[in-house]
């Protein structure tokens, strides 16, 4: 891509303060920042790192509640931080846009697309209504909405959330800025629907040759969009280096770490031969009170020691499978064996040896554990309604799952879950299902909240876990890098029905189910030309939503892999 | 639209089913007195012959459930019966009573609206300044402290005092409108400083909290001017929740009345109502009651249709 | 221009001129808007009306130090942690609690601390003032101060009593609705939207009109109260027992016998029309507080850890004491504040009206009405028990807007 070479940004030690807990705090640490015409810079960091307060300040805009406090941020010539406030909001909008992460919440519900759309350059006097109109038409082409000419005259709410990311892209578009600040605009879509919303922002990025800062945590998308990588770390920055450079030789450990997980491998397990499995899922419909069926007809087993891994987007009933095994939601049709045995459907019907059998690990730690309450009784608790243990022997008992789980005894058993960071909660909820002695564990996108160093240290106490107390998981996840670090058998869900199940190895070689197909090649890999690549293979039409209404029932594919 | 109007529909049922809940609550409770109403009414020393024929004139003979329905399908046709005190129709009684209140209750409300939603807009725009600062003590200070203690602070000054305004609000029928507006300021007055305080409050509250949507820090990074971010993007959402500021406190306006009317000898229901309590008059207690019930729940109704006509998910469905 | 008024604008004006000077921007604010205020009100109303305000500000500061020193007290005998939350009260929060504080010390001593019995003729109907009677002597000849003392005690106790009432039942209620779920969350949540679509003022009128006033007795009113805290302990069996008949049975036992005694000990501390008052009063909020803690405990039952619980098999009453109050104390206290409010105005109302606690007992909002003639001689008594019911319901409403602010994690 041919670049200009003057410089578009400049920021020179930025200092953020942010106001909690009655003071001022620094949450960025003197950050610098070069961007020329053209280039596209990735911020990449984990929760807490500051990019999207970075991605704000180039704007010379500070959230309620932070001030910049330091440093200095040059656009295009105009220095920011003393410039007044009518001359910084007349660059916002014109010469520098924004795409927030939730499109579905930063849309005005009140107004069309179209008249949010034309706001700006008709009040910039870029242009007039029509023509601002007939120019959004055009972009919404572009960026392949469907129905172009129609779809800007209808309310957010009666778009999806795939296609209102890609407008509020065409919005930002709308003045043709010199830079667009993207703020995690996939975070909060599923894997096969960022995809179309990656290609048609890159496209229209290039297609204008306009400067981005592409803000997010995943590395593997922001190796497809962007020409320099900053990786930040609590405020600071860890290392710059070009895209290419990054991936094959990074310098620094911490930037190692953010592919934690994908370097996680482990040995499969096969079934054993000749025995019950320990829980076995038959036929099982379920639906919430008076709405339509959220399962369909799903079955599948898990056999003791071993892990299975459903996968599947938002909305494709992963959840809801679990919460019929648990006996929340009571399955319309169908049952739930253990050990060939039916559980009763409903938990409260459930004995407490069956309940003790069965525990669950969730995916947020923060609403796992009870804020109010002691260490050493959340997890001394199962130890002492299942098994009756007190006083010394409960004691005992705590240190040692206290232990299992690798955090020492005596530092931790006062203390209070808002105390500790998100590993360590992680750590804890697991030590209350180990606690009841189970045989079998629901996790529940347990890795998909924390970062990726502490993850891989989660998933590696899981199977280190299992080996020691032969453990069978279910494991719940939309990341299929979690799958092949962890998974003995996988089953693929959509729309509330298994697509596909069986071995680990068996489901990552072709031929595929297409759903399993779409879903495998939508997940961004840590290769530049990766999206390139695959749009160049599937073509730019079958990706994302289109892709997965191609796929027909009749297909000789879709019937020959249930299993 | 179909959608909407099922909602409005269902809202308006539910609405009419707790009117009647409160119609079975409001006459049943009569029934609970120990002895009937006869004795209630006459007191221990009645003798039999006098409590017989009250009975039969007051129907008491009749099962309970038969003298519902007719004092309910009484109540429809706005015919409350006759009062046991002075045995002249309730309707005569509390009809030019419940008029005075709403005349109350509506000068105090245009008063009090337009005023409360422009401070409370204003005290939301410099929140956190010291003016919020100052306008929340003041705020809580009035909607602290009892109606009648405010009414004689407003007595001891306007009219004791400095002789402005007239005590006791009495009303005869061929005052002016300026004379009647004059005579009946201090107790709108004392109905506004409460339900502004309120309704500021409440205002405030909603505005501060559609000021964080991300929609409206979108609009600020697009560039748009401050009065245009408040007009074109916080204006359209914030309709449903000043609605229901306003409506919840004319509802408030409406009972608050009560007090009001006691402390300025205002001619209104309230008062009479509270007459009819201490003398045991039954069937005005009810119909008072009746009236009460009938309006807080006619202005909550409006509060939630007002915020479904207004919300855009529904008047845009998919 | 008397001396009293170029003083008065000169101090103002020194006043904002020194706040610009510093860089204090909210005091200078402050200050120089009510320098302009003071022009407009000179004006108007001349030098009498800048000696109200003076008054006025004078006051406000003597409460502001008196606010800061309490203040500075508590911090200096609380613990660490009280310490670190008291800290963060503003001045209008240690305010509430000094006046908090002086009402509670007046309520439990005042036989001590009155000089004169309640009802204890001591001179003629409305004497003034003098050595003896701070206050003077109200309709009866009864001294005003002494009443208004024991009326701290009156009234704040029966107005803490029906809360407590409405409270256990309605807390109670909301946190069994919320962990049960199902038809028994949906009935009682309609039944408490009925109740609440009657306005509480009238509905209490009602309710007045049928068991109050002269015609309660010692054997409605103990009835009435035993059928209140039956229903109240019937939710605490409900969420305790076991399924089992025995546990229902003993449960159901222990439940009738408590209740009685504890209706027989209401009965020896209130008289039967203020216990018929505490029970309209315990029907009327009880709603109010299960809608409440309804919501609270409802943002709470959705936490995963209480799905963990429910999985292991824990009982309802474990749930709810181990895992939901724990996590609803805050906003629970704070709304206890409200509600206690809400309920001191309606009784004061009530008395007002003639219709509350009755005569002889001495009682803020009867000493209104009982005076109320004064006030058109000028004479500011009846002004005084109301400013005693506003103040205590300010200094409440200022110590809980304290608390929801701090509960709710706002950060300016």
């Amino acid at each position: 891509m041919p670049k200009s070479k003057d410089v578009l940004l400049e920021i020179r030690d930025l200092q953020i303060q942010g106001y909690s807990d009655e003071q001022w705090v620094d949450i960025i640490k003197g950050v610098d920042l070069t961007l020329h015409r053209g280039e596209v810079l990735g911020l990449i960091g984990e929760s807490g790192a500051g990019k999207s307060t970075i991605g704000a300040a180039a704007m010379g805009y500070a959230r309620d509640g932070t001030r910049i406090s330091g440093g200095s941020i040059e656009f295009d010539g105009m220095e920011l931080t003393t410039a007044s406030e009518s001359d910084r909001r007349a660059l916002r909008g014109s010469r520098i846009a924004y795409v927030a992460q939730s499109a579905a919440a930063s849309f005005n519900p009140a107004h069309k697309l179209i008249d949010q759309h034309t706001e700006a350059p008709v009040q910039y006097r870029l242009k007039k209504r029509m023509e601002a109109q007939e120019d959004a038409i055009e972009l919404y082409r572009r960026l392949r909405l469907p129905n172009p000419e129609e779809i800007g005259f209808r309310y957010p709410h009666q778009v999806s959330g795939g296609q209102l990311q890609r407008a509020m892209t065409a919005m930002a578009m709308s003045c043709r800025p010199d830079l667009i600040i993207f703020d995690e605009p996939t975070t909060a879509l599923d894997v096969t629907t960022q995809i179309e919303v990656l290609a048609a922002i890159r496209d229209i990025v290039d297609q204008f040759n306009t400067a981005a800062i592409y803000i997010t945590h995943d590395l593997a998308v922001v190796a497809q969009m962007a020409d320099t990588i900053k990786v930040l770390l609590k405020g600071e920055e860890v290392e710059e280096a070009p895209t290419k450079e990054m991936l094959d030789n990074p310098k620094e450990d911490y930037t190692k770490s953010l592919w934690a997980v994908r370097s996680l491998k482990r040995e499969q397990k096969v079934r054993p031969k000749d025995t019950t499995p320990l829980i076995s899922v038959r036929n099982v419909d379920a639906a919430y009170s008076s709405g339509a069926k959220v399962l369909d007809d799903v079955s599948f087993d898990v056999y003791e020691g071993m892990t299975v891994a459903v996968v599947g987007e938002s909305g494709s009933g992963k959840s809801t499978t679990a919460r019929v095994i648990t006996g929340l939601l009571p399955p319309m049709k169908g049952d739930v064996l253990f050990k060939g045995e039916p559980f009763p459907p409903d938990y409260r019907n459930r004995t407490k040896d069956q309940l003790r059998q069965c525990q669950m690990i969730y995916q947020m730690a923060d609403t796992a554990l009870n804020p109010k309450v002691q260490i050493s009784e959340i997890i001394g608790r199962p130890a002492q309604f299942y098994h009756g243990l007190k006083g010394a022997a409960l004691k005992s008992r705590v240190d040692e799952l206290l232990d299992l789980i690798e955090l020492e005894p005596s530092k931790y058993y006062n203390r209070y879950p808002p105390e500790l960071s998100g590993g360590q909660k992680q750590r804890i909820g697991i030590a209350r299902a180990l606690a009841a002695d189970p045989t079998f564990i629901i996790c529940d996108e347990v890795t998909s909240a924390l970062d990726q160093l502490v993850a891989e240290g989660i998933l590696r106490l899981l199977n280190r876990l299992q080996k020691e107390l032969n453990l069978a998981y279910m494991f719940i996840t939309h990341d299929l890098a979690t799958v092949r670090a962890i998974a003995d058998e996988v089953v693929v869900m959509q729309h509330g029905k298994v697509v596909e199940q069986g071995p680990k190895t068996d489901m990552f070689t072709p031929p595929h189910h297409p759903y399993t197909d779409l879903l495998l090649s939508s997940v961004p890999e840590m290769d530049p030309d990766w999206l390139t690549t695959l749009l160049e293979e599937r073509g730019v039409d079958n990706v994302g939503e289109a892709a997965s209404s191609n796929i027909k029932p009749g297909d000789a594919k879709v019937q020959g892999t249930q299993l | 639209m179909g959608d909407i109007l099922g909602l409005v529909g269902k809202r308006l049922g539910i609405g009419l089913f707790i009117l009647l809940v409160i119609s079975v609550i409001i006459f049943f409770m009569v029934e609970l007195l120990p002895g009937d109403i006869a004795q209630a009414v006459l007191g221990q020393g009645a003798t039999e012959e006098n409590l017989a024929a009250l009975r039969k004139e007051m129907g008491l003979d009749k099962p309970a459930i038969i003298r519902y329905l007719e004092w309910l399908g009484g109540a429809v046709t706005l015919d409350f019966g006759n009062s046991i005190v002075t045995g002249e129709r309730v309707t005569t009684l509390i009809g030019q009573r419940f008029m005075n209140t709403l005349f109350l209750a509506a000068y105090a409300a245009v008063i009090a609206v337009p005023l409360a939603i422009v401070l409370g807009v204003l005290v939301a725009l410099l929140r956190y300044t010291v003016f919020d600062r100052v306008a929340n003590v003041a705020t809580l200070t009035s909607i602290s402290s009892p109606e009648f203690f405010l009414g004689y602070i407003l007595i001891l000054y306007f009219s004791v005092n400095w002789g402005m305004f007239p005590a006791i609000a009495s009303l005869s029928q061929d005052m002016t409108l300026p004379e009647l507006l004059h005579r009946t300021f201090l107790p709108a007055l004392t109905l506004v400083l409460v339900v502004t305080a309120h309704m500021m409050r409440m205002t405030r509250a909603a505005i501060i909290n559609l000021l964080a949507s991300p929609y409206i820090e979108m609009a600020r990074l697009k560039g748009t001017p401050p009065w245009k971010v408040i007009v074109k993007h916080a204006l359209p959402n914030a309709w449903a929740p000043i609605i229901n500021v306003v409506a919840l406190n004319l509802a408030y306006l409406i009972t608050g009345v009560v007090l009001v009317e006691v402390v300025f000898v205002y001619p209104g229901i309230g008062q009479a109502l509270v007459d009819s309590v201490s003398k045991r008059d039954f069937p005005v207690v009810q119909a008072c009651c009746l009236i009460f019930a009938a309006t807080f729940i006619l202005l909550n109704l409006a509060a939630d249709v007002g915020a479904i006509l207004t919300n855009p998910r529904l008047r845009h469905p998919k | 221009m008397s001396i009293f008024v170029i003083g008065y604008y000169t101090l103002l004006l020194a006043a904002s001129c020194l706040a610009a000077y510093f860089n204090k921007r909210t005091w200078f604010l402050l200050v120089f808007s009510l320098t302009l205020v003071s022009f407009i009100l000179g004006i108007v109303g001349g030098a009498s009306m800048l000696r109200g305000v003076a008054i006025a500000a004078g006051m406000l500061a003597l409460s502001a130090m008196v606010a800061y020193a309490f203040r500075e007290f508590l911090i200096a005998i609380a613990s660490n942690d009280m310490a670190k939350e008291l800290r963060t009260a503003p001045l209008t929060a240690a305010f509430g609690m000094f006046v908090i504080f002086t009402y509670a010390i007046a309520g439990i001593f005042a036989p001590w601390i009155a000089p004169f019995g309640e009802a204890e003729v001591i001179s003629t109907a409305f004497a003034a003032p003098d050595g003896d009677m701070l206050l003077g002597a109200d309709q009866l000849g009864r001294d005003m101060f002494s009443r208004i003392i024991y009326g701290a005690r009156n009234t704040v106790a029966l107005a803490l009593a029906g809360t407590v009432m409405a409270f256990l039942l309605g807390a109670l209620a909301g946190l069994l609705a919320a962990t049960t779920g199902g038809w028994f969350d949906q009935v009682l949540g309609r039944t408490s939207d009925v109740i609440m679509s009657i306005p509480s003022l009238i509905f209490a009128l009602l309710m007045l009109s049928i068991f109050g006033g002269a015609l309660a007795n010692s054997t409605t009113s103990f009835w009435l109260m035993f059928g209140f805290a039956m229903v109240t302990g019937l939710l605490v069996v409900v969420a305790k027992a076991e399924n089992n008949v025995l546990s229902w049975l003993v449960g159901l036992a222990i439940l009738v016998g408590v209740s009685a005694a504890f209706s027989l000990g209401m009965l020896t501390i209130f008289n039967p029309s203020e216990v018929i008052l505490i029970l309209v009063v315990g029907v009327i909020y009880s709603p109010r507080v299960f809608r409440l803690t309804r919501a609270v405990a409802g943002n709470v039952v959705v936490m995963d850890y209480i799905e963990a619980a429910k999985l292991r098999g824990e009982g309802k009453w474990y749930l709810i004491r181990r895992e939901i109050l724990p996590n609803s104390t805050a906003p629970l206290i704070a709304e206890f504040g409200l509600e206690f409010c809400f309920v001191f105005l309606l009784v004061a109302g009530l008395s007002f009206l003639g219709l509350g606690i009755q005569p002889p007992t001495a009682d803020w909002g009867s000493m209104v009405r009982e005076n109320a003639t004064l006030i058109s001689f000028g004479d500011i008594t009846p002004l005084i028990p109301a400013a005693a019911i506003a103040l205590l319901t300010v200094a409440v409403n200022f110590v809980v807007d304290w608390m929801l602010h701090r509960s709710s994690g706002l950060k300016d």
